[in-house]
C-alpha cells in the first residue's frame, strides 16, 4: 500500500497545489486534500489555534484536523522565501511548529524549507531531500518534480489568460450574459479562493454582472514594471504582487472598480493597504472598496457592502455621464 | 539640520550625548505620552500594530517642536518594520509637513553608518578622534542607564517606602544626562550607587523572579508596556527583561559571541522549538525563558502589540515550552486600549499564582 500524504486546503494550497498534487502522485503517493472548508470543519480548528494569528492561520489547523487521522505524513512546507529577493509572512515560516505543538496526536511532519533566497534551499532542492529521506531514487525525483513545475506553469498560464480553472472556481462554469462592470479583485490567495472565507465574493459578483480581473491575470513583469517607480523593496512576495496588480489595473484604466480583500489581523495588508488607498486617492479614476473580514462578519454583512458599492459605481456614472 | 528619532529605550541619551559633543543637533520628541498616542491612532491605519502608531505620535510632536529631518531604522522583513518608512513618509506628507527623511538600512548596517558618518563628520569639522571619543563616550553613558536600571530592578521589591527607588532612579537618570565627560560620569555612578545604597531596605524579603520577553519595542519601552517593570517591583518582584539596548546593537554588530546571556545565545536555545531562525525577537523570546530557568527565574511574561507577525508564532511555541520547562507565562497582547486596572489585576493574578507554586515546592520539599 502507498504512502498516503496530507495537503491541508489552506493558505498557499490555493497557489501551489498543482506543483504538490502532481509531485507526490508522480512519487507514487496517495493524495489527500482536505474537504473544502465549511462550517463544523472551520470551527474545529478555532479551539486549537491561538487567538493572535490570523483566520487563515486558523483555517490551516482546522484542516489539520481534517484529514491528520486519515494520513501517514502531513505536508506542510516551511516557506520562507518563494520568489528571489522576498520573503513570505514569518507565521508560514513557523506553521510546522505551531501545528505540532497545537494539535494532539499529530502524525509526522513533512516540513521541507524552502527559502529561495538561498541556493541550496531552493524549493527543488528542498522536495529532493525530502523525497530522498522518505527512498524514493534521484531520477524520480528529478522526473516528478520536472512534472510538477510543468503543471504549475500551466495553472499559471490559464490564471493570467482568465480562466477559470476548475479546482480554484468549482460553481463558475456559467458566464455571465452581460457584464456591465469591470472589477479587479485583488489579495491574498487564499482569502480570494476560499468560498467559505469570502463569502462566495466571486460568485456574488458573477451574479451581478460583473466581469472580474484577478490579481494573477496580471504578468510578473507588469508587476515588477508597477513597484519600479517606488524606488522601494517590497520585501513580502505576496505584498508585492498585491501592490503591483493594484497599480497596474489603476494606470492601465481597465477596470472601474477595485476591490482589495482582506483578514483581520493580517501583518503584510495592513502595510500595503494604505499604499494602494493612497495611490487610487491620488489618481483617482476608479472605485475602491477595502473588505475586511474577520471570524464575526457574517454573509449578509459582505452583500451589504458589495451591494452598496456597486449601486454607487452605476449612480456616480450616471451622474459623470450626465456632466 | 534638525534631526529627530523615536523614542526608543535609551536611544536618546546616546545621541543626546553624541550630539552635544560633536553636533547634529537633535530635538527629540516631548516625552510618549497619552496625547502621542492619541495622535498615532488618529492618523496611522487602523491594522498596523502598536509602535507604528507610538512612532507616528512622536514624529508629529517633533515636527511640532521643530524638527525638520526623520531618521528612522528599517529593514528587510519579514516584520513590518521596514515599511514603516513608505506609509509614515505619505502619512506625514499627507498632513502637510515638511521634512528630509534617512532611512538607515540594516542590509548594509556598519558600512553604510560609516559612510554617513564619516561625510557627516566632515561637514561639521570633527577630527576622527573625537567622534570616535565621543561614540564612546554615549555607549558609556548608555552602560551607565542601564547599570542603574538592573540596580533598581533589583532593589525595588525590597524597598520599605514605596516608590523611594523610583524616585532615586529619575534622580539619577538626571544626573547621567548632565554628565559631561567620563570623570564625571565615574562620579555619577558611584554617587547613584550611594544613593541606591542608603534606600531602606528589607533584606529578609525573598522575591520572586519574573523575566520580562516579547518584542523589542514593547519590552524596552515603559511608556509602551504601561510601565511593567515598576508595576511588578512594587508587588515584591525581582524582575530583568530580554532586550536592552546595548544588547540588541552588539546582536547587530556581531559582538557578543562570549556573552552566556545573549540573544545569540537564547536563538540557539530555541532551536529544539522553531528550528529555523524566522527574524525579529520570535525565537529569542522561545529562548530566554530556558536560559533564565536554569538562573531560578520563576515566571515569564511575554509583551506583544497585537497582530504582531512574529510574536504570534512565539506565543503558540511558549505554550509548549511552558509546559515542558515548568515555568509559567503570562501573555499580553497590547493594543491602544489600553487600561490600567486590566494590566494589574492580570499581574498580581499572576504573582499570586507564582506564590502559591512556591509554597506548593516548600511543602513537599
Amino acid at each position: 500500500m502507498s504512502l498516503r500524504i496530507g495537503i491541508p486546503r489552506a493558505l498557499y494550497y490555493y497557489r501551489y497545489f498543482p506543483l504538490w498534487k502532481t509531485f507526490f502522485e508522480e512519487l507514487g503517493f496517495e493524495v489527500i486534500v482536505s474537504r473544502p472548508s465549511h462550517r463544523g470543519l472551520v470551527e474545529q480548528g478555532f479551539k486549537f489555534a491561538d487567538d493572535d494569528t490570523c483566520i487563515p492561520i486558523k483555517m490551516a489547523f482546522s484542516h489539520t484536523l481534517n484529514i491528520k487521522d486519515q494520513v501517514d505524513f502531513l505536508f506542510i512546507p516551511r516557506l520562507l522565501s518563494v520568489e528571489p529577493r522576498t520573503c513570505c509572512c514569518p507565521r508560514l515560516a513557523g506553521l510546522p511548529e505551531m501545528l505540532k505543538y497545537s494539535i494532539p496526536n499529530m502524525p509526522a511532519i513533512l516540513d521541507p524549507y524552502v527559502d529561495e533566497r538561498y541556493r541550496d534551499s531552493h524549493l527543488f532542492h528542498s522536495l529532493f531531500r525530502m523525497a530522498s529521506e522518505l527512498g524514493k531514487r534521484s531520477r524520480e525525483v528529478k522526473e516528478a518534480y520536472r512534472k510538477g513545475e510543468k503543471d504549475y506553469h500551466v495553472f499559471r498560464e490559464r490564471m493570467e489568460r482568465g480562466e477559470k480553472v476548475p479546482d480554484l472556481f468549482p460553481k463558475g462554469e456559467r458566464e455571465s450574459p452581460l457584464p456591465q462592470k469591470k472589477i479587479a479583485l485583488v489579495g491574498h490567495p487564499y482569502c480570494l479562493y476560499d468560498p467559505y472565507f469570502n463569502f462566495n465574493l466571486i460568485k456574488i459578483l458573477e451574479d451581478a454582472h460583473v466581469s472580474l480581473f484577478l490579481q494573477e491575470m496580471v504578468s510578473r513583469k507588469d508587476i515588477e514594471t508597477e513597484i519600479r517607480p517606488l524606488r522601494k523593496d517590497i520585501y513580502w512576495s505576496s505584498g508585492k504582487e498585491i501592490l503591483g496588480a493594484s497599480l497596474y489595473y489603476l494606470r492601465s484604466k481597465k477596470v472601474d472598480g477595485l476591490i482589495y480583500l482582506t483578514c483581520f489581523a493580517c501583518g503584510v495588508d495592513s502595510m500595503i493597504e494604505p499604499l494602494v488607498r493612497h495611490k487610487i486617492g491620488e489618481n483617482g479614476g476608479i472605485f475602491y472598496l477595502c473588505l475586511m473580514i474577520d471570524e464575526h462578519t457574517d454573509p449578509a454583512g459582505v452583500q451589504t457592502r458589495l451591494e452598496a458599492f456597486l449601486e454607487t459605481m452605476e449612480r456616480r456614472k450616471d451622474h459623470w455621464r450626465k456632466e | 539640520m534638525r534631526l529627530t528619532v523615536p523614542h526608543l529605550g535609551h536611544l536618546d541619551i546616546f545621541l543626546g550625548a553624541m550630539s552635544r559633543k560633536i553636533g547634529p543637533e537633535f530635538i527629540f520628541p516631548p516625552k510618549t505620552s497619552s496625547r502621542t498616542l492619541q495622535l498615532g491612532v488618529k492618523y496611522s491605519p487602523e491594522s498596523t500594530c502598536l509602535p507604528f502608531k507610538f512612532i507616528l505620535g512622536n514624529f508629529i510632536e517633533a515636527l511640532e517642536k521643530g524638527a525638520d529631518t526623520i531618521a528612522m531604522i528599517s529593514d528587510h522583513g519579514p516584520c513590518r518594520v521596514g515599511m514603516y518608512d513608505v506609509v509614515m513618509q505619505q502619512i506625514l506628507k499627507d498632513l502637510g509637513f515638511q521634512f528630509d527623511w534617512i532611512t538607515m538600512d540594516d542590509t548594509h548596517i556598519l558600512r553604510d553608518y560609516l559612510i554617513r558618518f564619516n561625510r557627516e563628520r566632515k561637514r561639521w569639522g570633527v577630527s576622527f578622534w573625537d567622534s570616535l571619543e565621543a561614540i564612546r563616550f554615549s555607549w558609556k553613558k548608555v552602560k551607565v542607564s542601564e547599570f542603574i536600571e538592573r540596580m533598581a530592578h533589583k532593589i525595588r521589591p525590597l524597598e520599605m517606602k514605596r516608590g523611594e527607588t523610583t524616585r532615586v532612579q529619575t534622580d539619577s537618570m538626571t544626573l547621567i544626562d548632565d554628565a559631561s565627560d567620563f570623570r564625571a560620569l565615574e562620579e555619577v555612578q558611584q554617587r547613584c550607587r550611594e544613593k541606591f545604597d542608603r534606600i531602606e531596605k528589607d533584606e529578609s524579603r525573598n522575591p520572586l523572579k519574573v523575566l520580562i520577553t516579547g518584542e523589542g519595542y514593547m519590552v524596552i519601552n515603559p511608556h509602551a508596556n504601561q510601565d511593567i517593570e515598576r508595576r511588578l517591583g512594587e508587588m515584591g518582584v525581582e524582575v530583568t527583561r530580554t532586550v536592552w539596548f546595548t544588547s540588541q546593537i552588539t546582536y547587530a554588530l556581531r559582538l557578543d559571541c562570549l556573552n552566556p546571556r545573549s540573544k545569540r545565545s537564547a536563538i540557539k536555545a530555541s532551536r529544539p522549538y522553531l528550528r529555523h531562525n524566522i527574524g525579529g525577537e520570535c525565537n529569542a523570546s522561545i529562548g530566554y525563558p530556558i536560559l533564565y530557568k536554569r538562573d531560578g527565574y520563576e515566571g515569564v511574561i511575554q509583551l506583544l502589540p497585537i497582530g504582531c507577525m512574529l510574536e504570534a508564532v512565539a506565543k503558540n511555541l511558549l505554550v509548549r515550552v511552558s509546559h515542558e520547562h515548568d515555568i509559567p507565562v503570562l501573555t499580553f497582547s497590547l493594543s491602544e486600549n489600553l487600561s490600567e486596572t486590566m494590566i494589574t489585576t492580570r499581574l498580581s493574578a499572576f504573582v499570586d499564582l507564582l506564590q502559591k507554586r512556591r509554597e506548593k515546592r516548600r511543602r513537599n520539599r
